[in-house]
C-alpha cells in the first residue's frame, strides 16, 4: 500500500515539477519526497523508479498519440535502435534508474539522521 | 553500516546523474535527449501544435499580422519595411533556425566547432579561400555606402535574435540536441556571409587543368576538343541582338608571356556537375491570355531542410512572394503585384589563379613587376570541439589570398597561388533583392541589378505592363583573349585585370523579336559580343530544348509552362544513341540480355520517365563508353578537363577513326566503334548485375534520387528513393542528388496567377508534419497554389498571429 502510495506521489512529482527543471531537478526532487514520506528501502527504489519511469513514459506515449509524429522512428533508426516503441521503453528505463537511486538515496539518508548509529564499521 | 550503505547509493546516483548529463563519445547526452519534457520527443510537435495569437516583439512600430496558409506558408503584413524584416527574422528562425545557423558556420569555416577535428580540413579550405574575408569586405562597403540597408540587416538580426531569446529547451531544434550545441545570435554579417555561401556554390574555375592539359595536348588539339563556342550555340541572349555600344579595350600582354608552363597544386573542390537552372519568359504574343509568363526552377543540391522557404512580405507599398533564403533578407526568386523575375547561374570563369613567387621563407613580400610588394598575414582561429584552437595564417597578396601554401596542399610542391575572385571584392548583394521585391518595372529591375556582383545571374524579367527581358548581371573583368583560362603569373603586372565591364555593357535584352527570353546555364551570347567569355562549364542540352521548344509553341498556357518545367526529353540520348547504335552495329555478343537491352533500347522515344527502361540502359552505356574514350586521360598523373558530352559525341558522329580515339599503349588502332561497343559489353554486365542485386532497372529504381539532410550521417532525415524522372542535361534536371530546388511559374495577368513547389516543406523539423510535406507533389510536377494574399482574406488558413512590440 505504502509502495503504491509512494508510486503515486513520485509520479505526481514528476510530472508536475519535471516541465519547469532539468531531469537532475526531478531526481533532487524525489531524494527530498523519500527524506519527507519515509516509505522504507525497498517501496522508496520501486516506488520511486516506476513513478519518474511511468511519468516520462506517459508523457512519450502522450506525444506520440496527441502529435503522430514520426520522429521517434527516425530517432531510433538514428541511435540503431530499431523503432520508437523501443525508444519509449529506454525512455522509461532511464527514468526508473535515476528515479529509483534518488529516492532510495533520500531514504538512506533519512535512516542515517533518524536514529543514531550504534555501529560504525570503518573501512 | 547505514552511513555506508548511504554514501554507496548516494555516490551511484551522482554518478548515474553525471554520467547521462555527459555526451558519450559521439553520442550527445542521454538525459536531456531522452528526458520528455525537455528532450527530442518535445520536436513531435508540429508548428500548427504551436500556433500562438500573439507574440511580443521588442522595437516594432506597429503590429504586424501573420497569416500562415495550409501549407504553412506565412504572409507577413507589416506598416513598414523595418517592421517587416524584423519580423521575417523572427518567423524564419522559428521553423529554420538551425539550418540558417549551420549554413553560416559551414560559410565561416567553423563546422569544427560542432563536430570536431574531423571538419579542420574543411574549415581551413573555407578559409583560405577567404569567404569570411569577402563578407567582411561586403559589411564595410554596406556600412560605408548604403547605411540606411544596414538598418534592415540589424532589424532582421535582431527578430532572429529575439526568437533565439525566447527558446527554451523543449523548442530547440532537434539537431542542436543530437549535436549538443547551442544557438549563437545572429548579425547582419551574417546574413551576408550566406549570400558568399551562394558564391561559392555556384563559381568553380579549371585554370589548373585547362593549364595541365594545354601542356600535354598543345594549342590547337585542346581548341579542337574544347572549342570557345559551340557547333550549335543557342545562347542565353538571343544571336541576333545588336550590341550597340564601343567597348573597353585592355591591353594584352606580350607575345609569349603567357600562357605560361605546367603548374601542378590540388586543384580546388569544384561545384557539382548538374547544379544548374533553367529560367525563361514568354511574351504575351505567344501566350493564350495575352499575359507574359516566367518561369524559373533553379537547380542546386537537393536538401533537407530545403535551401528555400517560402513566404509573402507585404507593406502598404508593395506585395511580394516567392522563395526566401533563411538567413538573407526579402524574396529571392519570385515576383509582386507588377513584376516577377528568376534566376539561373551565369557562370563566368569568375576565379582566377596566379602564382606569387616570394622573396623568403618569412613570405613577407612577393614579387610584382621590378619591386617587392608587402604581403599581409591574416591569422584564422578555428576553434575545434573538444581541443585547442587551431591557428591557420593565410597570406594575402593584392590579388587576394595565397590558398595553397606549404602548410596546406604542401605535400604536392611548395606552390603559392594566389585566387583572384569577384566575391572577395565589397559589393551588396542583398540591396538587389531589397529593390527588386518593390520593382514596379524594367527600369526598376535594372537599378536593382546594378548592384549584384557575385555570384553572377542570369536575370529573368516579366511585367504585368507586358515586358520581357533578360540581363546577365555580376561584375565581370575586361579579359584579353584567353586571360585566366590558364594560370598566370603574378609577378608579371601584364597579368592583371585591367577593367571591369560596366554594367550596361553587360548582355541584355529587352522584348526580342522572337517573343521570348531564357537561360538554361549556356553560353550567354554569341561570338559578336565583343568581350572575351569564357567558361568550361557551360549547358548544351536544356538551352536547345527548351529554345527549341519556346520557338515552335504558340498560345501558351501556364499549365504548358509546367509541363516544360517537368519536360524529361533526353536530347543527349536523342543525339549521341542514333549515332552508338549505327556504331555498335550487329556486335551484340549474341547474349539474350544483350538483345533484350538493345531492343528496349531502339523502343525508347528518348524521354526519361520514371518508369522507362531506355535511359537507364543508355545512360549506363554511354557512361562506360566514354570512360572508354577518355581512358587514357584519366591515367595521365596530372588533373585535366575532359571533352564533355556534347563534344565527344559529334567526335564520335563526325570523326569515328579520330586519333583520339586510339589508346596509345594498345597495339590495336581503336576507332570510335571499339569503344561503343566495349562499353556496350560492360554496360550488358552492369546491367546483369544491377538485375541479379535490384531487380527494376526502370530509370527512377535506377537514379534513386535522394533529398538529404545537411548533416547526411543523419539517414533517418532524409528522403530517399523519390520516384520522379528527368536527369542531367534534361530540362527536369532532377539527377540523383541535384536538381529543381524550387519551381515557379508566374503569369503576370490581373490578377497575377502563381504557382510554385519545392522538394521540401515549410519547417525545418524533421518531426514535423510540414518537414518533407511537398515531395510527392514535386515528384509527380504538381504545384501549390502562390497567388499574392491579401492581409482580410479568411479562407485557407491554418493560423494567424499577430506581433506586437
Amino acid at each position: 500500500m505504502k509502495f503504491l502510495l509512494y508510486l503515486l506521489l513520485s509520479f505526481v512529482l514528476v510530472f508536475f515539477l519535471n516541465p519547469f527543471t532539468p531531469f537532475w531537478g526531478a531526481m533532487i526532487g524525489l531524494g527530498v519526497l523519500a527524506l519527507v514520506i519515509q516509505p522504507g528501502g525497498a517501496a522508496a527504489f520501486f516506488g520511486g523508479g516506476f513513478g519518474m519511469s511511468l511519468a516520462w513514459m506517459g508523457l512519450a506515449v502522450y506525444l506520440n498519440i496527441e502529435t503522430g509524429s514520426s520522429l521517434p522512428d527516425k530517432m531510433a533508426q538514428l541511435f540503431g535502435l530499431g523503432n520508437g516503441t523501443l525508444l519509449i521503453l529506454a525512455t522509461g528505463f532511464l527514468g526508473f534508474l535515476l528515479g529509483a537511486f534518488s529516492s532510495w538515496s533520500g531514504q538512506l539518508l533519512r535512516n542515517l539522521l533518524k536514529k543514531k548509529p550504534e555501529n560504525i564499521y570503518r573501512g | 553500516m547505514k552511513v555506508f550503505s548511504f554514501v554507496l547509493v548516494f555516490l551511484i546516483t551522482v554518478v548515474l546523474g553525471y554520467v547521462v548529463s555527459i555526451p558519450m563519445g559521439p553520442a550527445p547526452p542521454v538525459a536531456p535527449l531522452l528526458d520528455p519534457n525537455h528532450g527530442f520527443w518535445q520536436n513531435m510537435y508540429s508548428e500548427d501544435q504551436l500556433a500562438e495569437e500573439t507574440i511580443q516583439l521588442e522595437g516594432l512600430s506597429a503590429p504586424v499580422k501573420v497569416a500562415y496558409d495550409e501549407n504553412l506558408i506565412p504572409h507577413i503584413f507589416a506598416q513598414n519595411e523595418e517592421d517587416l524584416y524584423r519580423v521575417q527574422g523572427y518567423v524564419t528562425a522559428q521553423h529554420r533556425l538551425w539550418q540558417m545557423e549551420f549554413q553560416t558556420m559551414a560559410a565561416a569555416g567553423r563546422i569544427s566547432e560542432i563536430v570536431g577535428p574531423v571538419a579542420l580540413e574543411l574549415d581551413r579550405m573555407t578559409r583560405r579561400k577567404g569567404l569570411a574575408y569577402g563578407a567582411e569586405l561586403g559589411y564595410e562597403f554596406v556600412k560605408e555606402n548604403h547605411p540606411e540597408m544596414l538598418v534592415l540587416l540589424e532589424a532582421y538580426a535582431d527578430g532572429v535574435n529575439q526568437y533565439i531569446a525566447s527558446l527554451d529547451d523543449a523548442r530547440l531544434p532537434v539537431e542542436y540536441k543530437i549535436l549538443n550545441y547551442h544557438p549563437e545570435n545572429w548579425s547582419s554579417y551574417k546574413s551576408l556571409l550566406l549570400l558568399k555561401y551562394m558564391s561559392d556554390m555556384l563559381v568553380g574555375d579549371r585554370d589548373l587543368q585547362y593549364s595541365n592539359l594545354r601542356k600535354i595536348l598543345g594549342e590547337e588539339k585542346l581548341d579542337l576538343l574544347f572549342p570557345e563556342f559551340p557547333e550549335e550555340n543557342d545562347p542565353v541572349i538571343e544571336a541576333e541582338r545588336v550590341w550597340d555600344f564601343e567597348p573597353i579595350q585592355v591591353n594584352s600582354p606580350e607575345e609569349g608571356t603567357y600562357p605560361d608552363d605546367k603548374l601542378v597544386i590540388d586543384p580546388l573542390p569544384q561545384p557539382e556537375e548538374g547544379v544548374g537552372s533553367n529560367n525563361w519568359a514568354v511574351a504575351g504574343s505567344k501566350t493564350k491570355n495575352g499575359n507574359p509568363i516566367l518561369a524559373n526552377d533553379p537547380h542546386l543540391s537537393l536538401n533537407l531542410p530545403s535551401l528555400w522557404y517560402s513566404m509573402q512580405l507585404s507593406t502598404p507599398e508593395h506585395r511580394v512572394k516567392g522563395a526566401t533564403l533563411p538567413g538573407a533578407l526579402g524574396v529571392i526568386s519570385g515576383f509582386n503585384e507588377n513584376i516577377a523575375w528568376g534566376v539561373t547561374n551565369a557562370t563566368k570563369d569568375a576565379r582566377d589563379w596566379y602564382k606569387i613567387t616570394f622573396q623568403d621563407d618569412s613570405r613577407k613580400t612577393y614579387r610584382y613587376g621590378n619591386e617587392w610588394r608587402e604581403a599581409s598575414h591574416r591569422i584564422e582561429e578555428i576553434k575545434v570541439k573538444g581541443q585547442e584552437p587551431y591557428y591557420d595564417t593565410v597570406v594575402y597578396t593584392h590579388y587576394g589570398p595565397v590558398v595553397y601554401d606549404r602548410t596546406f596542399g604542401s605535400e604536392r610542391q611548395d606552390m603559392n597561388f594566389a585566387l583572384k575572385w569577384t566575391a572577395h571584392m565589397g559589393s551588396n548583394e542583398q540591396l538587389t533583392f531589397i529593390k527588386m521585391n518593390k520593382a514596379k518595372n524594367h527600369d526598376d529591375y535594372n537599378d536593382a541589378l546594378n548592384h549584384f556582383t557575385a555570384p553572377a545571374q542570369n536575370f529573368v524579367f516579366a511585367s504585368v505592363s507586358g515586358d520581357i527581358a533578360m540581363r546577365i548581371q555580376g561584375k565581370f573583368p575586361v579579359k584579353w583573349d584567353k586571360q585566366g583560362k590558364f594560370f598566370m603569373d603574378g609577378a608579371d603586372p601584364q597579368m592583371e585585370w585591367q577593367a571591369f565591364i560596366p554594367n550596361e555593357h553587360n548582355p541584355s535584352t529587352l522584348n526580342p523579336e522572337r517573343g521570348f527570353v531564357s537561360s538554361a546555364n549556356q553560353h550567354p551570347v554569341d561570338p559578336s559580343y565583343p568581350y572575351y567569355v569564357f567558361d568550361n562549364s557551360y549547358e548544351h542540352y536544356r538551352n536547345r530544348r527548351l529554345n527549341n521548344r519556346l520557338r515552335e509553341m504558340n498560345s501558351i498556357t501556364v499549365d504548358q509552362m509546367k509541363e516544360l518545367q517537368f519536360d524529361d526529353y533526353y536530347l543527349h540520348a536523342a543525339e549521341a544513341l542514333p549515332v552508338m547504335l549505327e556504331l555498335l552495329g550487329n556486335e551484340t555478343g549474341g547474349d539474350e540480355k544483350a538483345e533484350k537491352y538493345l531492343s528496349e533500347l531502339k523502343s525508347w522515344d528518348f524521354y526519361a520517365d520514371p518508369n522507362q527502361k531506355g535511359p537507364t540502359l543508355f545512360y549506363t552505356w554511354w557512361n562506360k563508353t566514354y570512360n572508354q574514350i577518355w581512358n587514357d586521360w584519366m591515367e595521365w598523373d596530372e588533373p585535366v578537363v575532359y571533352p564533355n558530352n556534347y563534344e565527344t559525341v559529334r567526335l564520335l558522329k563526325n570523326n569515328p577513326s579520330s586519333e583520339f580515339f586510339d589508346h596509345v599503349n594498345t597495339e590495336l588502332k581503336e576507332t570510335a566503334s571499339n569503344h561503343v561497343r566495349k562499353g556496350f559489353a560492360e554496360m550488358v554486365e552492369s546491367m546483369k548485375e544491377w538485375e541479379q542485386e535490384e531487380g527494376d532497372y526502370t530509370w527512377a529504381n535506377y537514379k534513386r534520387t535522394s533529398i538529404q539532410h545537411l548533416v547526411p550521417q543523419f539517414r533517418p532525415f532524409s528522403v530517399e528513393n523519390v520516384y520522379t524522372g528527368g536527369g542531367r542535361g534534361i530540362l527536369n534536371a532532377t539527377s540523383e542528388r541535384h536538381g529543381a530546388s524550387w519551381r515557379m511559374v508566374v503569369e503576370l495577368g490581373t490578377p497575377i496567377k502563381a504557382f510554385g513547389i519545392y522538394p521540401g516543406g515549410q519547417s525545418g523539423n524533421p518531426g514535423s508534419k510540414f518537414y518533407s510535406n511537398f515531395i510527392s507533389k514535386w515528384a509527380n510536377g504538381d504545384y501549390l497554389n502562390f497567388d499574392l494574399r491579401s492581409e482580410d482574406q479568411e479562407e485557407d488558413l491554418l493560423f494567424q498571429t499577430t506581433f506586437t512590440n
